[in-house]
């Protein structure tokens, strides 16, 4: 065990590529309907958008409301490719990407001058922009949303049901939740973590602090748009204004505050634990707000640190005190 | 010279914080900066290091290069390093991450390699990481590598922010009262681990230090500021009895008929 543990820390590629192989079996064994699948690919799409926000909040610690708009983005940018140039998941994913990212830049600007809430409200402010835009332009079909978008074909074989689905979002949440976990294991992590914590005192360290704040953005932007062209093409292919509403904000703040701000795994435990609670309590739609906002004030209130960090401090006390133990001894 | 400042000048408002200080730091000294509260010797090290930006007709040169009106971030990567009085320790980050993070500078590989994740990021992370746990260790602080930095005591979290400085293995090291708030017991350890270190890299050293018995023993040359004015340089023994900082310490010495007329107001 100890000499496998040493060897995934030399290549984490190799942990990711098992977990590729027991993800890949999962649905044969387990899976019963479709519906399973189709809640999978939710998870999955969910843990890049949470991986991200993690990377913007968490690491960086810059409060942003304005995530879902640049979901949106991403969706649209998929939706609109499709719909006007006719083109496949292939096309779309790095389009989106790329384009998301630009939006990254204009999300991150703000943040040279403003902090906390008050830059909470410049990013609201701007997710729920681009969500109107798209409601009120002919352009991105306004409110009918844009329908029937095609599923991917690989060797001839169309992967338009939810269960052939899960074979493609599964891969592209684990390559970007591998991205994720070498940037913030990586000294740009590092950065990332001491411009959250001290500006001033980064900067004397020799960390630009400009740089990194947009880096963030840029970023996690970049893994909100993977997501969002993924959730685009997902069957049946449908997306509508009402799907990037401040709600939608609120799942996935819940999700990285849930998992552990600034804990590695911490937006991939939460999304999949908010991403199922989401679904059981549908029957109970009119609370689910509520839910959540109290998930959100009940996290920070008790576990300031998610579940991700509240694990991890019961390991590192223990193994503390065990050291301790052995000293005196 | 190390380091050189000349006219150096910075008002807040009508007050002179830092007037006309011309300041010259060859490589290998120790130099202690002394005076009371207000002199204005934290605005000093805020201008040297980019925090603040100095007035026009300024001029800072650290190692040759002009850095007169440059970022805090290109300024440290020059290898100017520098702490701070209130700490400003990386609270929510392990211990051990808040000396990795003071690497920063030193970090080889490129942007793209860390997003992809090579191979040779997880090699060079853990050779970081093995240096980082060394000069942990040196400093005492080992043990605690997993904890938080907000779980350390007082004492520790003002090695931790030394050793956070020195791991980017600078040049000139500015130390902003190293030793307030320790016991005299901690302040010779620290002191100590200060004096090893700076043998060790090979540093330049400025104190500021209220401490004044640290001062004098440690530091080959001081440098008294009081009013934003430099008003001496020399020995320590030579400032112990220099007047001017005997007046800006204790006040004037006053002969009788001054004494009378005070006393009388």
């Amino acid at each position: 065990m100890e000499k496998f543990k040493k060897v995934i820390s030399q290549y984490p590629f190799l942990g990711f590529i098992i977990a590729y192989l027991i993800l890949l079996t999962i649905p044969t064994i387990f899976f019963t309907d479709l519906y399973q699948s189709h809640l999978s690919s939710l998870i999955f799409i969910n843990i890049i958008v949470a991986a991200g926000l993690n990377i913007v909040k968490g690491y960086c610690g810059q409060v942003t409301v304005g995530h879902v708009g640049l979901y949106a983005v991403g969706s649209y940018t998929a939706g609109c490719m499709f719909m006007y140039l006719g083109s496949d998941l292939w096309m779309t994913l790095p389009a989106a990407i790329i384009i998301t990212g630009l939006f990254g830049i204009a999300f991150g600007i703000p943040s040279f001058r403003l902090e906390g809430p008050y830059l909470a409200l410049a990013t609201l402010g701007g997710g729920e922009a681009i969500r109107l835009f798209i409601e009120n332009g002919a352009f991105f079909n306004s409110t009918y949303g844009i329908s029937s978008i095609s599923q991917p074909v690989i060797f001839g074989v169309p992967f338009d049901t939810p269960d052939k689905y899960y074979y493609i979002s599964m891969p592209v949440m684990l390559i970007a939740v591998y991205f994720s976990y070498s940037i913030l294991k990586s000294s740009i992590g590092r950065a990332f973590m001491s411009v959250r914590e001290d500006p001033i005192s980064a900067a004397a360290s020799g960390i630009d602090i400009k740089k990194y704040k947009i880096l963030a953005f840029i970023l996690s932007a970049m893994f909100a748009g993977a997501a969002g062209a993924v959730y685009a093409h997902l069957p049946p292919g449908y997306i509508h204004p009402n799907n990037y509403t401040v709600i939608e904000m609120v799942t996935f703040l819940a999700m990285v505050v849930f998992g552990g701000l600034g804990h590695i795994w911490g937006g991939i435990i939460g999304a999949i634990i908010i991403t199922i609670v989401y679904d059981l309590t549908r029957p109970l739609y009119e609370y689910q707000l509520f839910i959540f906002g109290l998930t959100i004030v009940l996290t920070i209130l008790f576990m300031p640190k998610g579940l991700g960090g509240f694990i991890d401090k019961i390991f590192i006390d223990r193994r503390f005190k065990k050291k301790k133990v052995e000293e005196s001894k | 010279m190390l380091l050189k400042t000349k006219n150096l000048m910075k008002a807040f408002g009508g007050l002179k914080a830092i007037n006309k200080v011309d300041f010259e730091l060859p490589a290998g000294e120790i130099r202690g900066i002394i005076g009371p509260n207000g002199s204005g010797k934290s605005t000093f090290f805020n201008l040297v290091s980019g925090v603040y930006d100095p007035d026009p007709g300024s001029y800072i040169e650290f190692d040759g290069h002009d850095i007169t009106n440059e970022p805090p971030h290109k300024i440290g990567a020059l290898g100017l390093s520098r702490t701070f009085q209130l700490l400003r320790l990386y609270q929510d980050m392990s211990v051990i991450n808040n000396v990795m993070s003071g690497y920063h500078t030193r970090v080889k590989y490129k942007f793209f390699d860390a997003v992809i994740g090579r191979k040779k990021i997880w090699d060079q992370e853990r050779e970081i990481k093995e240096e980082m746990m060394e000069l942990l260790s040196f400093v005492g602080l080992a043990d605690y590598a997993e904890l938080n930095a907000s779980e350390l005591s007082g004492g520790q979290r003002r090695l931790l922010v030394l050793a956070r400085a020195i791991a980017m293995k600078p040049k000139l090291l500015m130390l902003d009262e190293p030793a307030a708030g320790l016991s005299p017991v901690n302040v010779d350890n620290l002191m100590k681990i200060i004096m090893q270190l700076k043998d060790k890299y090979g540093l330049t050293l400025i104190i500021i230090e209220h401490i004044l018995k640290v001062v004098m023993d440690t530091c080959n040359t001081v440098t008294v500021l009081d009013h934003g004015q430099k008003i001496a340089e020399g020995t320590p023994n030579q400032v112990k009895d220099d007047n001017a900082v005997i007046e800006a310490y204790l006040g004037k010495k006053m002969n009788d008929d001054e004494m009378r007329k005070a006393l009388a107001v």
